[in-house]
């Protein structure tokens, strides 16, 4: 590694750290600056009772004071606090217990979108024009144009209610099984197209050609020449889709029942549960701003003409 | 190309496998709603809650089924649920003494102490407790509450309160040896036996819940009910074992009950569809109807006691500019006739029928359908008697009345407003309705908007997000809003009490803002013993009196009396126009037997075996 990328790197990492702390502070401000608070419920409590418990979380005390005192626990401790509606309970739990579930599922979908997307990627491009590069093509094409709501609940329908295979419930192992193929289909036929046509690219350079000229085996020529260098592509996608699908689907996971991160995002923030808010959002965005940063540096690794000016 | 189909295989089969076995665990398997804000008896405020704390506690009484399947309360942790003692001021003490052999889920003995330890954790003024006005029936209440300004100022200026009594205490005093439990409250109470088998007066035990977070996980969840939790995956599940140390735990049929959490109603259909669970508490909307045709005997209809209603804000101008005479009386007397009228002019057999579709019940009073009168009747079949109309309640809901009742409404509003050639109104002022986002009350907000339409008044709709809509709805930045209440125990006074002028649910306004100095109301209590003749007062010095007469009245007869005066009072106004009595709606597997719910909607699994 020479000094430039470990210039470059430490660039990226600092622009990482404003950004998280952009995400925090924008959040932090809109977040309060919406109608309504935690302690609203169709049954009102006394204002007076209201007045004690937003003095007990420090809500009374002026916005910009509440928002130095949230950076200094965060930074000082990594202290979120505690969750205002689920009482009793640490935001840190919280959002890790649902990490835990949106982001094994995430990666399994992510994986199974990597081999199988490649893998039909790479016999569609061997097979270009012919028929199973035709049925290939159409059902990665209904894949990705076909929204994750409606997938999900017609796989919902066929597979757990009609056949009675996989459970419906996500709260049970075999409960991932539908949400993580619902999840893992249009990442899947990304990467098919992508692997297609860039594996197509790559069949017609010369060097390919020279290799098949000195004889070299068909499977070498593949998987040693062919295939990693067609997938560059398919790295730049990777990583943001990665990012994506393991900080949670809403959709998904209401469908399939599972108790993941982005049901309980959109909840915190239907609650005002201010705390439990910040908390997500900044995992969340750590998350991503970190996977993104690890996808531009594997550009590197895998295409070393790459430069990073 | 064979190896990877094959491990597919393999991998597909073991799933099926794995997915089948999960389906056959002993025990029943239902779903009510997503993970619970709080399953602390205190804290509590939701039914979902309630159900679980009911399985998790035993209170000093319990619902139960007689051998003939009615529900009854009965005494569970009490020896038998006493008669009051009559004191000299008025007040009335209760003695309870404990069963032998209660114990808490670790082994511990439970104690009369830990019913009067939790009872004024519960009340107290620092726990902030939705439900702590559940203690304000006993004495000392008052006194545990009230608040002091402290002399700061929060962000918004507004003074901070802190506890006046800090030290004060309910008057419940526990006798540990003799296992006794005596308490005073400030006047007898019809509901109190009611009130001792709900969540909030469950016992818990002062070093379990010294932890903040001990309701929040099984291992310190510590209870003295006929389960305990086994496991708690959040967001997920909660597994009820039954709990060896409960007193009555031979009488517990069922071993365990699995609570999925989820609150996706397609998740719920799918699941019971499938086998894997027993019991849903909500359908898709959009399917009722299939379900009633393909499921007659698990698609099940309870009553609740709840009214889904329309509120107006009583501080909104609706008379046209002409019509404003300026002497505030005489036109907010204009404008309770006007809004009595618009109630006139909803069909609400077609709202329940075509819209709600769940055997909702037309609503001809506030007080809804379920809640007892003095003689034992419907207290909202003696709604408005006085009055001696054939219907019960305020105006006659039947279908064939609809056209009646528009003609008495547009005679009224002929009144008011100028008609134009086609003979609809032309200056009625526009409308905006406001409702919280879903689709179903936006299905009702479109219906009224039609029918008010046919008369050329223009409703317009606006939708909120839930929390902006409480808010906006109590602040009273509205003109017409979609409401609804649902009852925490039988006592129609929890439909009463809420309308005070310095209740938190006082989303109509009454007397406060422009309305705070309108003396305009009546009320004469003089035939109730009570030296009380008022002559254009104000809201606070007519209903808020009159509701805190109530309260204090020990005499049942009289009290539901002053309780029908209070909902003459609030339907005079024309701020409020009931539409429906909700219902509860379930699915039960047919497969299960000895379930049974109350009319709070809490569903009780322990008594329940499968076939």
């Amino acid at each position: 590694m020479n000094t430039k990328t470990v210039g470059y790197i430490i660039k990226r990492i600092l622009l990482a750290v404003l950004t998280i702390w952009v995400v925090i502070t924008v959040t932090f401000f809109v977040m309060h600056a919406v109608p309504g608070g935690p302690f609203n419920s169709e049954k009102a409590i006394t204002p007076a009772a209201k007045q004690a418990l937003e003095a007990k979380y420090g809500l009374n005390k002026p916005l910009m004071e509440q928002y130095v005192t949230y950076l200094k626990g965060i930074i000082t401790e990594f202290d979120f606090g505690p969750s205002l509606k689920l009482r009793g309970r640490q935001v840190t739990d919280i959002v890790f217990d649902g990490m835990k579930t949106s982001a094994t599922l995430g990666l399994a979908a992510a994986l199974i979108a990597l081999i199988f997307g490649v893998f039909l990627g790479a016999a569609a491009a061997l097979n270009r024009n012919r028929f199973a590069d035709r049925v290939i093509m159409v059902l990665t094409t209904a894949f990705v144009s076909m929204p994750s709501f409606i997938m999900g609940t017609l796989l919902l329908f066929l597979l757990s209610v009609r056949f009675m295979i996989f459970p419906a419930n996500g709260a049970t192992a075999g409960g991932l099984v539908l949400p993580i193929i619902t999840l893992s289909l249009s990442p899947m036929s990304h990467i098919t197209r992508l692997t297609r046509s860039s594996m197509l690219d790559v069949l017609d350079q010369d060097y390919i050609r020279t290799a098949k000229a000195k004889g070299v085996s068909k499977w070498k020529i593949i998987f040693g020449h062919a295939l990693k260098n067609s997938l560059i592509p398919v790295i730049t996608y990777f990583g943001p889709m990665l990012a994506y699908i393991v900080t949670g689907s809403l959709v998904i996971e209401q469908i399939f029942a599972v108790p993941g991160i982005g049901r309980s995002f959109v909840k915190c923030i239907i609650n005002r549960d201010y705390p439990l808010i910040m908390g997500t959002t900044i995992i969340l965005s750590i998350l991503i701003v970190v996977m993104n940063l690890v996808s531009d540096i594997l550009y590197k690794v895998v295409d070393p003409r790459i430069n990073f000016e | 190309m064979k190896k990877i189909i094959a491990v597919l295989l393999v991998v597909f089969m073991a799933a099926a496998v794995f997915s089948s076995c999960s389906k056959k665990s002993t025990g029943i398997s239902v779903c009510l709603a997503s993970e619970p804000d709080t399953i602390d008896p205190a804290l509590n405020s939701a039914v979902d809650g309630a159900t679980l704390i009911a399985h998790l506690f035993q209170g000093l009484s319990k619902w139960a089924q007689d051998a003939n399947g009615k529900l009854v309360i009965v005494a569970d942790a009490a020896k038998e649920l006493v008669a009051p003692v009559e004191n000299s001021d008025g007040t009335v003490t209760y003695t309870y003494t404990l069963r032998d052999g209660l114990k808490w889920s670790d082994g511990k003995d439970v104690k009369a102490s830990d019913f009067v330890y939790a009872w004024n954790r519960a009340a107290s003024f620092d726990l902030g407790a939705d439900y702590g006005y559940m203690f304000e029936v006993v004495k000392g209440y008052d006194a545990m509450v009230e608040a002091k300004d402290s002399g700061e100022k929060d962000k918004d200026g507004e003074p901070i309160y802190v506890a006046a009594n800090p030290d004060a205490k309910l008057d419940a005093v526990a006798d540990d040896a003799a296992k006794t439990i005596t308490v005073t409250l400030s006047s007898p109470v019809s509901y109190w036996n009611e009130l001792l088998a709900f969540p909030t007066y469950f016992p818990v035990r002062e070093d379990v819940v010294k932890n903040e977070a001990w309701a929040t996980e099984a291992a310190t969840y510590v209870c003295n009910g006929p389960y305990t939790i086994a496991k708690w995956n959040h967001d997920s599940v909660i597994v009820l074992e039954k709990n060896a140390n409960f007193v009555d735990a031979d009488q517990i049929k069922m071993d365990v009950i699995n609570f999925y959490l989820s609150d996706d109603a397609n998740n719920m259909l799918a699941n019971f569809k499938n086998g894997s669970w027993q019991l849903i508490d909500d359908v898709p909307t959009n399917e009722i109807n299939t379900l009633k045709k393909d499921y007659p005997n698990e698609f099940v209809i309870a009553g609740q006691i709840g009214t889904y209603y329309v509120c107006w804000n009583i501080n909104e101008e609706i008379l046209p500019a002409g019509k404003i005479t300026g002497d505030k009386v005489a036109d907010e007397k204009a404008r309770q006739e006007i809004r009595s009228a618009i109630g006139l002019l909803f069909d609400r057999n077609y709202i329940v029928e075509e819209i709600g579709q769940a055997g909702q019940v037309p609503a001809s009073s506030f007080v809804a359908m379920g809640m007892t009168d003095a003689d034992g009747t419907e207290f909202y079949k003696n709604a408005n008697k006085a009055a001696g109309n054939s219907y019960a309640g305020y105006y006659n809901v039947d279908a064939s009345a609809m056209e009646s009742n528009v003609a008495a409404a547009k005679a009224v509003l002929d009144k008011y407003y100028a008609k134009g050639d086609d003979g609809k109104y032309t200056d009625f002022p526009t409308l905006e309705y406001l409702y919280n986002t879903s689709e179903g009350h936006k299905a009702i907000g479109e219906y009224l908007a039609a029918a008010l339409d046919k008369l050329g008044i223009k409703m317009n709709l606006t939708n909120q997000e839930w929390n902006t809509f409480l808010n906006t709805r109590k602040n009273g930045d509205y003109t017409i809003a979609r409401n609804g209440w649902v009852a925490d125990y039988n006592d129609p006074i929890c439909f009463l009490d809420m309308w005070t002028t310095g209740s938190g649910n006082n989303d109509v306004q009454f007397g406060k803002g422009a309305s705070a100095d309108l003396k305009m109301y009546n009320l004469d209590l003089t035939a109730y013993g009570y030296d009380v003749n008022v002559e254009n007062g104000t809201w606070a010095e007519t209903y808020d009196v009159l509701i805190s007469k109530i309260k204090g009245c020990t005499d049942n007869t009289k009290r539901m009396q002053m309780m029908h005066v209070a909902e003459d009072m609030l339907m005079a106004t024309g701020c409020i126009v009931p539409l429906y009595y909700y219902t509860d709606i379930y699915m039960i597997d047919d497969s299960v037997s000895g379930f049974f719910s109350n009319p709070l909607g809490y569903k009780y699994f322990m008594y329940c075996t499968i076939k």
